[in-house]
């Protein structure tokens, strides 16, 4: 039932409230209006339980209500660790295998019916090594647990013995050799060997700190509850396909950085420095899976951010000179369009188990000489990407900037000549090859026809084969293939991510698919794996591209560029592959007043 | 009539087990690994072992198959391998919410369009029918794909009629569904109003329509009184046979407007190789539509007289 009030009770309270939130303004006090950021999720998370999760979707809501022990600087490039809930970076013992970690103190989980009374309680070390403990049980987390295997002293058996033991046990109580408390915010990671990569592991989502009681009291629905130390916190239960709103936790601990790139200064991304996060109160996140929606809602203001497909980025964005990209005039004045290089490789594998090309270096190197990463850019990205030199993405250590790589040039004539003295003069004498694809959508296809041109130039026949990623994934660790499009993604951002798909060793079902056996290539690989970035270890990353490029088990093409676009009134962005940036950012809730149709 | 439905149960029993067989071996045979779709390229061969043992599929695939017909008796198709979630209580929601996307249009469209239907036979021949030949024609050989995008574009977006995109349950979901009605509505337009069209044309030169002019019945009266339920028989096999589609939803309205219905799941399962419940979508289809064709045969007897079920 509506209670009507008299007008002059109404004009009064409104008064009222135009003095109060005039006195908020001039004393700096936050004004009653929540500042709101909207961002789509563009797919339904499985899982927010971090140790069973592991992939974009669920790292994109992690983040905002999780945290783990590092993490990496918002606005730093190369890409740089950072300490998260430590103090500081963990100290490596003499033995160079102990790593020793201080806790930030006073950091606390959000509130939770799961803590006696409902209130969140500080984060310990206890709960550290439950998280580790529960990182590596075999029966919760199946999927990113090849990042911890075999480095921390005793998981792999605790790992074993959880799979032993079956779901339905719990041993987090069971002793890890290689996991110690010191004290309630202290505690050491005893690894089995040196590795200077294993810290980029506890950076990961997977890692993220969870306390038990939360675990034990949703159980089964601890995977849409979350409780963490994160920058936001769920006020309910997460639906995968409502629209999910966190709002800030007033207890998180971070504050914006103070130092950035070169530029990011001039760019206005350090006016915020020192301040507490996150910057915003709310963080809505709707579920829109189709680019259209996202767009039209976008273009009205209904979201702050999105990043771009092909289809909007060519009606919104024009090319300008020296390759830079813009956005048309209409758009120029309201919005603010990024590109920024992936942290991934397109390649295209060649399978050396192969009757035909496995026994003919020249045949491949023929091959890698007709194709012409630079032509595939322009046709099926617009441009918008870096034709590689080498294996490593351009904004990883050991890119080609660092090694002064070259890749194998286009060259058409050079190309006809290896193909007639690999024994196939214009191609005659040699079947159709085929290459086979994880995909069958459209933009495939036009890869497909491309790739086809391009080999046709030289006389060789391809046929293209078309599956679904699990298929063919079987049919690739089955060495069910002659030439396969393919890319990498980096999992932590260092150059032996890459540089492992050519390892010996890692034959399926490790990630080596091509069947690469090369003595120098492995020793090269076994003495760059845990070097630190420095010449010595651009020598052995040069090596192995020279290697690649002699007996081409693989092709390097381009790292597509990741396009985005934000609002006028978003403040602070900058793109980041490994960090998601809500926490970091700022809304002008006025101008976005103005600016939502 | 009791014998009659019962016999008819039972004639669905062997129907059921043959379109279960028949989902269980393609899933089987031609499916994408779902251990392996679930859990990437990084999983080890141990971790893909212990779920294939978590999820029963190391069981042979006789037990296998033995426990989707038990599945199939109990109605209960266990939980998401994906999520973990209750089938039962998921598929439970996204039916409901589908039938809110797709009831409404199916029966607004169903009358409308049956008027409509009368209106251009009363008008045959005439340059109302031509025209709305020729426009049902051109209507109906543009995509669905087309309709979503450009009346997404042009209601929601450059006039504000519609949100855009979004959803909410309970009675706040009207205000998200008026484009997705106002879609299916158009796209029902010409398929329907063509075949009642040649539904009510294939009668109306019948002995007893030309009988009932004769004895000077206006054209209205014919239309409502002598063709229209001789149509009956047909209307109600196209309408009810379609029903068990309108529960699976309309994945384009589900899809380009952020709808939880069962089509936005069954499609979500299919990219996730998530079988428990394209198996559980595929056999309850399959039933819903034994359910319906026997409930269709129920309805002629009621809309024919000279229908007996035997």
């Amino acid at each position: 039932m509506e209670i009507v009030q008299p007008k002059a009770a109404r004009a009064s309270r409104a008064l009222a409230r135009v003095t109060l939130a005039c006195a908020l303004a001039a004393h700096g006090v936050r004004a009653a209006e929540p500042s709101v950021l909207t961002v789509p999720r563009l797919a339904q998370f499985e899982t927010l339980d971090p140790q069973r999760g592991f992939g974009q979707t669920e790292d994109q809501v992690l983040r905002q209500v999780y945290s783990t022990l590092l993490t990496y600087a918002y606005l730093e490039r190369p890409y740089k660790l950072e300490p998260d809930l430590l103090e500081a970076m963990p100290t490596l013992a003499p033995d160079k295998v102990t790593y020793t970690f201080r806790l930030r103190q006073h950091v606390r989980f959000v509130d939770c019916p799961c803590f006696p009374g409902g209130k969140g309680r500080e984060l310990t070390s206890d709960d550290v090594l439950y998280s580790l403990k529960r990182y590596a049980d075999g029966n919760v987390n199946a999927k990113s647990w090849f990042a911890m295997q075999g480095a921390v002293a005793g998981l792999d058996d605790y790992h074993a013995a959880t799979l032993k033991a079956g779901p339905a046990a719990d041993l987090t109580a069971t002793d890890v050799a290689g996991l110690r408390k010191v004290d309630d915010h202290t505690f050491t990671i005893r690894l089995t060997h040196e590795n200077p990569l294993f810290l980029h592991v506890l950076a990961m989502a997977p890692t993220a700190i969870v306390p038990r009681e939360a675990v034990r009291f949703y159980q089964d629905r601890f995977q849409v509850n979350p409780v963490g130390t994160g920058p936001f916190r769920a006020t309910q239960a997460l639906d995968r396909k409502a629209t999910m709103r966190l709002v800030r936790n007033p207890d998180y601990y971070r504050t914006y950085p103070a130092v950035g790139a070169p530029g990011d200064a001039e760019a206005g991304l350090l006016k915020d420095a020192g301040k507490r996060l996150p910057l915003v109160d709310v963080l809505e996140m709707p579920l829109i899976e189709e680019a259209q929606p996202a767009a039209l809602m976008f273009l009205r203001g209904g979201l702050d951010w999105r990043p771009m497909d092909r289809a909007w980025f060519t009606k919104m964005v024009v090319r300008g000179p020296g390759g830079t990209f813009r956005l048309r005039d209409e758009y120029a004045g309201r919005f603010s369009v990024y590109g920024v290089p992936g942290l991934e490789t397109e390649y295209l594998l060649l399978n050396l188990r192969d009757p035909v090309l496995g026994g003919n270096q020249l045949l491949r190197q023929a091959l890698a000489a007709a194709v012409d990463p630079q032509a595939m850019l322009d046709v099926l990205f617009n441009g918008r990407g870096h034709r590689l030199q080498s294996l490593v993405p351009f904004d990883l250590p050991g890119n080609e900037r660092e090694t002064g790589d070259v890749a194998r040039a286009h060259d058409v004539a050079a190309a006809r000549r290896l193909l007639a003295q690999a024994g196939f003069p214009g191609g005659k004498g040699l079947a159709p090859l085929t290459i086979s694809f994880f995909e069958t959508n459209a933009a495939t296809h036009d890869e497909f026809d491309l790739l086809k041109s391009q080999f046709a130039a030289i006389g060789v026949q391809v046929k293209g084969r078309f599956m679904d990623q699990p298929t063919f994934t079987k049919a690739a660790e089955n060495g069910n293939f002659q030439l396969a499009s393919y890319g990498w993604e980096a999992d932590y951002p260092d150059p032996e991510d890459f540089y492992q798909l050519l390892y010996s060793r890692n034959v399926p079902p490790g990630n080596n698919w091509t069947g690469f056996a090369n003595a120098a290539y492995d020793k090269a690989y076994e003495a760059s794996r845990f070097m630190a970035n420095g010449p010595g270890r651009l020598a052995q990353l040069r090596t192995m591209n020279a290697l690649i490029q002699d007996e081409v088990p693989m092709v390097v093409l381009y790292d597509p560029l990741k396009f985005g676009i934000t609002q006028g009134w978003v403040g602070n962005f900058k793109h980041s592959l490994l960090v998601q940036e809500p926490m970091f950012l700022s809304v002008d809730m006025a101008r976005k007043r103005r600016g939502v149709q | 009539m009791g014998a009659y439905i019962v016999r008819r149960l039972l004639q669905a029993v062997p129907t059921v087990f043959g379109v279960a067989l028949l989902t269980f071996l393609l899933f089987n045979a031609f499916g994408p690994d779902p251990v392996r779709t679930a859990l990437g390229n990084h999983a080890t061969p141990e971790a893909m072992a212990n779920l294939r043992h978590q999820w029963g599929l190391d069981q042979s695939l006789p037990l296998q198959f033995l426990d989707f017909l038990r599945q199939i008796a109990t109605f209960d198709y266990g939980k998401s391998f994906v999520t973990g979630d209750d089938l039962g209580t998921q598929l439970k929601a996204g039916a409901l919410v589908s039938l809110s996307v797709t009831m409404p249009p199916f029966v607004f469209g169903g009358i409308v369009n049956v008027a409509i239907a009368l209106f251009i036979t009363r008008h045959r021949d005439g340059v109302v029918d031509k025209a709305a030949r020729a426009l049902f024609i051109a209507a109906m050989s543009v995509s669905a794909l087309v309709y979503v995008l450009a009346l997404q574009y042009l209601l929601a977006f450059k006039l504000d009629w519609f949100p855009i995109n979004g959803y909410e349950g309970g009675w706040a979901a009207v205000k998200y569904l008026g484009l997705p009605w106002l879609i299916q509505l158009l796209l029902l337009m010409g398929p329907d109003i063509r075949l009642y069209r040649t539904l009510f044309l294939a009668d109306i030169n019948a002995d007893w329509v030309r009988t009932a002019r004769s004895k000077g019945a206006g054209e209205g009266r014919v239309l409502f009184r002598h063709v229209l339920p001789n149509a009956w028989i047909p209307i109600i096999t196209q309408n009810v046979t379609t029903i068990p589609f309108l529960i699976l939803g309309s994945f384009l309205m589900e899809r380009f407007f952020s709808i939880p219905g069962i089509g936005n799941l069954t499609i979500d399962a299919l990219s996730r190789g998530d079988l428990p419940i394209l198996k559980a979508v595929t056999v309850l289809g399959a039933m819903a539509l034994v359910a319906f064709n026997l409930l269709n045969d129920l309805l002629y007897a009621l809309a024919d007289p000279r229908v007996r079920l035997s």
